[in-house]
């Protein structure tokens, strides 16, 4: 018994070093900057100064990260809007239909996301396949403006992100009794009462699990408001990375980003409050 | 089966050390693209010296990867303009023994003896990039000399500008009159009216490809670098270069030697290797910037001297980036 033990302990050794080594020390180190001064050519002068946490919440950067929060917000809410019809319609199906549909959803994630993204401007752009085919058809005289700006840069994210909405909805509402919904139908409630009465309640965790996993990295994907928005558009993803790369201010990047983390906390936090379990953000 | 993955494990350990037939090592970082593959595997070839080539794609990630090494894991780098002045500062490079290389001669003496390093004690150039706007004149018949020409608002939604703080700006500050590393609060401020009036032209960022924008005519107009302009003019033959009157950026890349390089030889070997005529010009053919070789490239003594003349580099400006960084983000 002992010794099975700890072989357990070995077989976890590598994840521990790599938690460790790769997630620890990183963000200790991280957490160690952003307290630290800056000298201008990119080096660090290790003095204790609270400055880089307050110019975040100067007029132009707070404005950053509210344009964030909204970009990351209207993502959010479409993937939402997108996820619950989908599940709903999967809680009646046959386990072989679910799980090809499910597996679906999840073919996009073997393809790297940068490279998705690339495809999308193929797409949108003015001569792009949309623009073309609605101007082959008659439907439109003018190429719309489907990307370089805000409408691209949302269609990116719900498109990168809408797995991570619809998998806790699904697995929210596949748990469910599904004869409750028989019940509250047989009871005369219409379709929209039977939503919001019976499904919604029971599947807010799972809600709330998706938009978290939406909306958090809905705010830093730079890559895709820097190909889909044509760089026009910052959020906070973006100045996080100028703070390293351009501006050469590594302590108000680390700033930044143990604030973003900061504000993940007080979302799990409200997560906990409203009664979601820890286990269900972990695994589906 | 355990066995078995070892053995497969034993077998990949050892496949990486298999250098031998080389006589010996040079560790390069350069920029992401400006040297041919096959031109460095030729150098390999002939020379029977191993590159070990990495890349970088910024100054500033040059600038931490030397800094945060080792002495002596990179020999050969290509810092630009401001950042050799900055390793100068820095004592991270080795002086630069000219006498070592045969083809000197064949560099254009007019870029030399640069500013950022006046007697070129620690580097020797390699190419010029300058700033440039590309014009498809298929659809724009209006001539366009400067910065202010492109505040039109008939060009609405129809520019991509080469996603960089210190470049745009500095074009700003060129259009208003200032100069290029101009840190007066003030001068920022008319800056950030003219890049705010700029934006509502302007459909893209882009420093990844912006002659695709012009290619695929997503857009008109672009203030892009000058090998992506004549890339974009071998696709389509009325795209005009324009050089703006008001001014643009210079940006010299240079060979440079890391400080504590343990391959110095070989590494002044391959600068021997990338200064001869032939090299330069395939290296000119599959990216089209300023050579520095004198036997390549269609440009006079003149063109070269007016271009460099008329051109700008940008300087380090200290602390003061933190208002160019603001003021990027606002106009974002």
């Amino acid at each position: 018994m002992k010794k099975n033990k700890l072989f357990q302990y070995f077989l976890l050794f590598p994840v521990i070093i790599y938690s460790f080594l790769l997630i620890l020390i990183p963000l200790i180190y991280v957490l160690f900057l952003s307290f630290c001064k800056n000298d201008s050519y990119g080096g660090m002068i290790y003095e204790f100064t609270l400055s880089n946490y307050l110019t975040i919440f100067d007029f132009t950067y707070m404005m950053i990260l509210l344009k964030s929060a909204l970009i990351a917000l209207i993502a959010t809410l479409i993937c939402a809007f997108i996820s619950y019809p989908f599940s709903i319609f999967l809680m009646d199906k046959s386990e072989r239909t679910r799980s090809f549909l499910i597996k679906l959803v999840m073919i996009p994630f073997l393809t790297n996301s940068l490279i998705r993204t690339y495809g999308w401007i193929v797409l949108l752009r003015k001569n792009g396949v949309i623009n073309s085919a609605l101007i082959g058809t008659g439907i439109i005289s003018k190429p719309l403006s489907l990307m370089y700006n805000n409408l691209g840069i949302i269609i990116g994210m719900v498109y990168t992100l809408l797995p991570f909405m619809i998998l806790p909805i699904y697995s929210a509402v596949s748990k469910m009794d599904y004869s409750l919904v028989e019940a509250a139908k047989d009871l005369g409630a219409s379709k929209w009462k039977v939503f919001k009465e019976v499904i919604l309640p029971s599947t807010i965790s799972g809600l709330f699990n998706g938009s978290l996993m939406v909306f958090i990295p809905a705010i830093g994907y730079f890559f895709i408001s820097d190909i889909l928005g044509g760089g026009k558009v910052m959020i906070i993803g973006n100045l996080i990375k100028n703070q390293f790369l351009t501006a050469r201010n590594w302590p108000f990047g680390s700033a930044i980003s143990i604030f973003l983390i900061l504000i993940t906390f007080l979302l799990v936090k409200l997560y906990k409050k409203i009664g979601g379990k820890m286990d269900d953000l972990g695994g589906f | 089966m355990k066995k078995i993955i070892i053995l497969i494990l034993g077998i990949f350990l050892f496949t990486g050390c298999t250098n031998n037939q080389y006589k010996g090592v040079v560790n390069v970082l350069n920029w992401s693209s400006y040297i041919p593959d096959d031109v460095i595997s030729d150098f390999e070839k002939e020379y029977n010296i191993k590159v070990h080539y990495g890349t970088y794609s910024s100054n500033e990630e040059l600038l931490a990867k030397i800094s945060s090494s080792k002495e002596g894991t990179y020999d050969l780098i290509f810092p630009s303009d401001y950042m050799i002045e900055l390793m100068k500062q820095r004592e991270l490079l080795e002086p630069f023994q000219k006498e070592k290389l045969n083809n000197l001669n064949n560099i254009n003496i007019r870029f030399l003896k640069q500013p950022y390093d006046s007697n070129n004690e620690y580097s020797v150039p390699f190419l010029l990039a300058t700033t440039t706007i590309a014009v498809n004149k298929d659809s724009i018949k209006d001539n366009i000399t400067s910065y202010q020409d492109l505040l039109n608002e008939k060009y609405q939604n129809n520019i991509v500008l080469i996603d960089d703080q210190r470049i745009i700006i500095g074009a700003a500050l060129q259009g208003l009159g200032y100069d290029i590393n101009d840190t007066n609060k003030e001068h920022l401020e008319e800056a950030y009216n003219f890049l705010m009036k700029l934006k509502k032209n302007v459909k893209a960022f882009d420093s990844d490809s912006p002659k695709t924008f012009l290619i695929t005519k997503e857009v008109d107009i672009g203030l892009i670098w000058n090998a992506e302009s004549i890339l974009a003019k071998e696709e389509n033959d009325n795209i005009e270069i324009i050089y703006p009157e008001d001014g643009y950026v210079l940006s010299m890349d240079n060979y440079a030697i890391v400080k504590g390089s343990k391959n110095k030889e070989n590494a002044y070997l391959l600068i021997d290797y990338l200064l001869r005529d032939d090299i330069c010009e395939r290296i000119i053919k599959e990216y089209p910037y300023i050579s520095t070789n004198k036997h390549v490239g269609n440009l006079s003594d003149e063109e070269v001297s007016v271009i460099l003349k008329n051109g700008s580099y940008i300087k380090n400006i200290g602390e003061h980036i933190s208002d160019y960084d603001k003021l990027w983000a606002r106009i974002k």
